[in-house]
C-alpha cells in the first residue's frame, strides 16, 4: 500500500490546483454566506482607525502639530493600550478577510506590498518610533521618525486600497 | 430632479476626466481611508474620553480642545476624497441604499452638533469642573460613537451594491478591466464602452 492509498488521494490525473483551490474555499465558512466578507471589512476599517489613528496622534505631536499641551511620551503612555487594541482587531479580521482566498492575495502584487510595509511598520513603531517618544527630553530625529511612521501606514492604506482594483497575476476567477 | 443634478455633475469636465483615469478613483479612496485614520482615530479618542475609557490622564477639555482644529482638518480631507468619488459617479451613487443611508447619517451627525454643541462641546472646561461627567455628555458621545460607526460601515457597503447598467450613462475606466484586457487579450475591445468598477469580492 503506497502513501497515497492510505490517504486516499488520487494522483494518477496529476494535482488540480484549481480544483483543490475551489474545494479549499467551499471549505471555508467565511465564503457561505456574502455578508461576512463586508462585515469583517467594518471590524478591519475601526481597527486602523483605532490603531493607525492614535499613531497618527503621536506622530503629529513628534512633529508639533495638534495635541501641543502634552509630551509625545504622556501621550503615548495613554493611546498604547488602544494602539495596540486596534492593530490586534486589524490583524485578526485581516488573517479572516486573506482566508477567504488566500491564492488570489498571494497573486496579488499590492497586498505584497502591503504586507511588506506592514510588517517593517510594526517593527518599526515596537522600536525605533517607542524609543523616540518615550524620550523625556525632544529628541532630534523625532521628526524624522514621525514622518517615516507616517509614511509606512499611510502606505499599508494604499496598498489595502488597491488590492481590491488590481486582478492578480493570474486571473483564477472566484466562485 | 436628484437625479438629474447627480447626471449634470458627473457630466461636468472635471468629473468625466476623473473618472476617465483609472488610477484616480484608488488613489482618492486611499486617500480617503487615509483620512478615516486621522479623522476617525481622533473621534473615537474624544468620545471615549467623555465616556471616560480613554486618555483619562488628561482633563476633557485638553482632549476636546486641542482635537477641535485637526479634527476639522481630517474631516476636510475625508468629505473632499467623497465629494470627488461621489461626484465622477454621482448617478451610480445615487441609485445605492447604502450612500443615501450614508447621507442620512450625515445629516443625522449635523443634527447631533446642533443639540449637543451648547451643553457638551462649546465649553469644555466646565466639565473639568463638574463632579462627574454628566449623562448628557455620556449619551452625546455614545451617539456619536454609533453614528461615525455606522457611516463607516455604510461607506464599506457602497462598493457592494452592483449600480443598475442600463440605467447608467456614465463611461467608467477601471484598472481591473485594463489588467484582464492586457492579460486576456482583446475580449474586451478598444473604444468599447467600460463600466461599473466597484470592487466586489464576491462577484
Amino acid at each position: 500500500m503506497t502513501a497515497s492509498d492510505f490517504l486516499g488521494l488520487d494522483f494518477s490525473r496529476g494535482f488540480d490546483r484549481l480544483a483543490y483551490r475551489h474545494a479549499m474555499l467551499i471549505e471555508n465558512p467565511l465564503n457561505s454566506s456574502e455578508y461576512s466578507f463586508p462585515i469583517l471589512e467594518c471590524f478591519h476599517i475601526v481597527g486602523f482607525a483605532l490603531s493607525i489613528g492614535t499613531i497618527a496622534i503621536v506622530d503629529f505631536s513628534l512633529l508639533g502639530v495638534g495635541m501641543r499641551r502634552q509630551t509625545p511620551a504622556q501621550l503615548a503612555k495613554d493611546t498604547w493600550l488602544w494602539t495596540l487594541g486596534g492593530l490586534v482587531l486589524m490583524l485578526f479580521s485581516g488573517l479572516l478577510l486573506f482566508s477567504s482566498d488566500p491564492d488570489m492575495y498571494y497573486l496579488n502584487w499590492p497586498f505584497l506590498i502591503k504586507m511588506v510595509l506592514f510588517v517593517s511598520a510594526v517593527i518599526f513603531h515596537y522600536t525605533v518610533h517607542r524609543k523616540a517618544v518615550a524620550s523625556e527630553t525632544t529628541p532630534p530625529n523625532g521628526k524624522l521618525v514621525a514622518c517615516t511612521s507616517l509614511a509606512l501606514w499611510a502606505g499599508v492604506i494604499f496598498g489595502g486600497i488597491f488590492i481590491g482594483f488590481v486582478y492578480p497575476g493570474l486571473n483564477l476567477g472566484r466562485i | 430632479m436628484l437625479l438629474s443634478f447627480a447626471q449634470w455633475i458627473q457630466a461636468t469636465g472635471f468629473f468625466t476626466a476623473l473618472r476617465g483615469s483609472a488610477y484616480a478613483y484608488p488613489i482618492v479612496l486611499s486617500m480617503h481611508m487615509l483620512g478615516i485614520a486621522f479623522f476617525g482615530g481622533m473621534v473615537l479618542m474624544t468620545d471615549l474620553r467623555l465616556l471616560g475609557f480613554a486618555m483619562r490622564e488628561h482633563s476633557i477639555s485638553d482632549v476636546l480642545d486641542q482635537f477641535r482644529v485637526p479634527k476639522r482638518w481630517g474631516l476636510l480631507l475625508v468629505v473632499t476624497c467623497g465629494i470627488l468619488m461621489a461626484g465622477s459617479k454621482a448617478e451610480e451613487y445615487y441609485y445605492n441604499t447604502f450612500f443615501r443611508a450614508k447621507l442620512i447619517l450625515l445629516a443625522a451627525v449635523v443634527l447631533h452638533e446642533l443639540v449637543f454643541y451648547r451643553g457638551v462641546y462649546a465649553d469644555p472646561a466646565a466639565l473639568d469642573q463638574a463632579p462627574g461627567t454628566p449623562g448628557t455628555v455620556k449619551t452625546a458621545a455614545a451617539l456619536s460613537l454609533l453614528l461615525w460607526a455606522s457611516i463607516a460601515c455604510c461607506g464599506r457597503g457602497i462598493g457592494y451594491i452592483e449600480p443598475p447598467l442600463d440605467k447608467i450613462h456614465a463611461r467608467v475606466h477601471s484598472l481591473k478591466e485594463a489588467t484582464l484586457a492586457a492579460l486576456c487579450g482583446p475580449s474586451v475591445q478598444k473604444g468599447q464602452e467600460l463600466r461599473c468598477c466597484s470592487f466586489n469580492p464576491m462577484r
